[in-house]
């Protein structure tokens, strides 16, 4: 497992500090303060091009390059891994362009860029969450026209997202969307909150750490402040619900966090892991073993659950 | 023959742009997510005549050529001007309801607060910053704020805040999504008040 790594002085110095030019980097903080005053409401931006492909996180990159200082630790995931290849390359870039210290523990960064996954540690008031978002209009799919969903946000005009909701029902019998789940925000705005999975939902509500939310290709910038009011929009009759699981994680043995299916051959083995995967080594270190962990003895249990909705 | 400096009284900015304003931006943005919570200024900056050392910081920080700043007369210097021009690169305006950020004196005429922008029904970030200049913030119980970003209450005092403010703030309020931001900018000390957060005055 990393530790804090204190990048060494090798930062190009051919780099503005954190990679973008300081006028770009007003400009990113004047969307972003506006954002913490208008919760939920997409601000637009000059999004500049990155040195990375629309889709690896252009956004969250760029945020982050406008937010980060020389005092910060930096970690980034990617679907709750920290060891992906978009979650290492992003955390290289700031190491090199900001010579800041990195990290793959939750409870040591004070900035963590995440790509669909709110870490299960509980973040804390001095710790910033941002989010690489790929759309963030959750009215888009209804509506492609942006002159409208303006006008539907301007006007709270938010009939059509239900209407989708209901539409799973009626096909489904349940709310089938898993991702991407729109919330509402402080009573005002419905608000995309990014692809995360629907597990996540619940953690953004009252959250004491600021989320700040960031699309590159789209270029829009918009936040949660601390301690907002975060809600899962749903009917009377079919409450929210996050997915559960009949199983564990089969290496710290957790019942509690996000787990993913690992397919172990093609013979209908499978296991399930932490999404996670510094809340997994955790407890693993605390010394919590799930049936699949490679000190347990072989064959004691297959795990073969479904997951449940 | 030798030309003459223009403005040979004129200050320095920041003395490291990229981290003095990384600095200054994170405190401001830490005030705006945690409503009327009292922030020190990190770090020291000279200040025109006109303005203190937060107010300065927040625009050497936050303002440039893509932003218009009003200063009201009681802020509006040459030494202010000066320093604002050569640092910021800001056009200056003497309209009010064409700045992006609107400074003032807290003990000036305040009545130019109703003609600031308020940003549209679209678009509600097309509004003014409001950087109130304060001789203090204290978290005694005059006002009494709720909202995104405090857990339960938080207390803030601004000793001279006159009700015609509070009558503004609470029309302001009303308007949400629209409305105006407001920091109150002490000589070392700012407190910022979004337009989401509900006022108790005690």
């Amino acid at each position: 497992m990393e530790q804090t790594v204190n990048n060494p002085l090798e930062a190009s110095s051919a780099y503005n500090f954190a990679y973008l030019d300081e006028q770009t980097k007003r400009m990113i903080r004047r969307a972003l303060l506006k954002a913490v005053a208008i919760p939920g409401y997409q601000v637009p931006f000059a999004g500049r091009e990155m040195p990375m492909p629309y889709g690896w996180g252009t956004g969250g990159v760029q945020v982050t390059a406008a937010v980060i200082g020389p005092d910060d630790t930096l970690k980034v995931i990617d679907q709750g891994a920290d060891d992906t290849t978009n979650a290492v390359s992003i955390r290289q870039f700031f190491a090199k362009t900001a010579n800041v210290a990195t990290t793959e523990k939750t409870a040591e960064a004070s900035i963590i860029q995440t790509r669909h996954r709110i870490p299960e540690k509980e973040l804390r008031e001095d710790q910033i969450l941002v989010y690489q978002v790929p759309i963030p209009e959750p009215l888009r799919f209804l509506e492609p026209r942006e002159t409208e969903t303006r006008k539907m946000h301007a006007l709270e005009e938010y009939g059509l997202m239900h209407v989708k909701l209901y539409e799973d029902i009626s096909r489904h019998g349940h709310i089938a969307t898993t991702y991407a789940y729109p919330v509402m925000v402080d009573d005002r705005y419905v608000m995309d909150p990014s692809p995360t999975p629907k597990f996540d939902n619940p953690k953004m509500d009252m959250m004491a750490a600021l989320q700040l939310f960031g699309a590159g290709r789209e270029k829009r910038i918009y936040a949660l402040p601390p301690y907002t009011k975060v809600k899962s929009l749903d009917f009377e009759d079919h409450p929210f619900e996050v997915q559960s699981w009949k199983d564990e994680c089969g290496m710290c043995g957790a019942t509690d966090s996000y787990l993913d299916e690992v397919i172990l051959d093609d013979k209908g083995n499978r296991m399930f892991v932490c999404s996670d995967t510094d809340y997994c080594s955790e407890r693993q270190d605390a010394g919590h073993r799930g049936p699949q962990h490679h000190d347990q003895p072989l064959g004691t249990s297959h795990s073969n659950g479904k997951a449940a909705e | 023959m030798i030309p003459q400096p223009r403005a040979p009284e004129l200050l320095r900015g920041f003395e490291n742009a990229a981290f003095e304003s990384n600095a200054v931006f994170r405190t401001i943005l830490d005030a705006m997510a945690h409503p009327g919570r009292i922030y020190d200024l990190p770090l020291d900056v000279p200040a025109p005549t006109g303005l203190n050392k937060s107010a300065t910081a927040f625009l050497l920080a936050m303002a440039d050529m893509d932003t218009t700043i009003w200063l009201s007369p009681d802020c509006a210097s040459n030494a202010a001007n000066a320093h604002l021009k050569f640092h910021c690169g800001s056009p200056i305006t003497g309209t009010s309801s064409a700045a992006d950020f609107a400074v003032a004196r807290l003990d000036g005429d305040l009545a130019f607060i109703t003609d600031l922008a308020l940003g549209n029904a679209e678009y509600p970030d097309q509004s003014a910053t409001l950087i109130l200049q304060v001789e203090d913030i204290s978290d005694k119980a005059d006002m009494i704020l709720r909202g995104p970003g405090i857990k339960e209450s938080q207390n803030l005092s601004v000793p001279g805040l006159p009700a015609a403010f509070h009558t503004w703030r609470a029309e302001n309020h009303h308007l949400f999504p629209c409305g105006v931001d407001v920091i109150f900018a002490a000589d070392r000390k700012i407190a910022a008040l979004p337009r989401t957060t509900r006022i108790e005055v005690r």
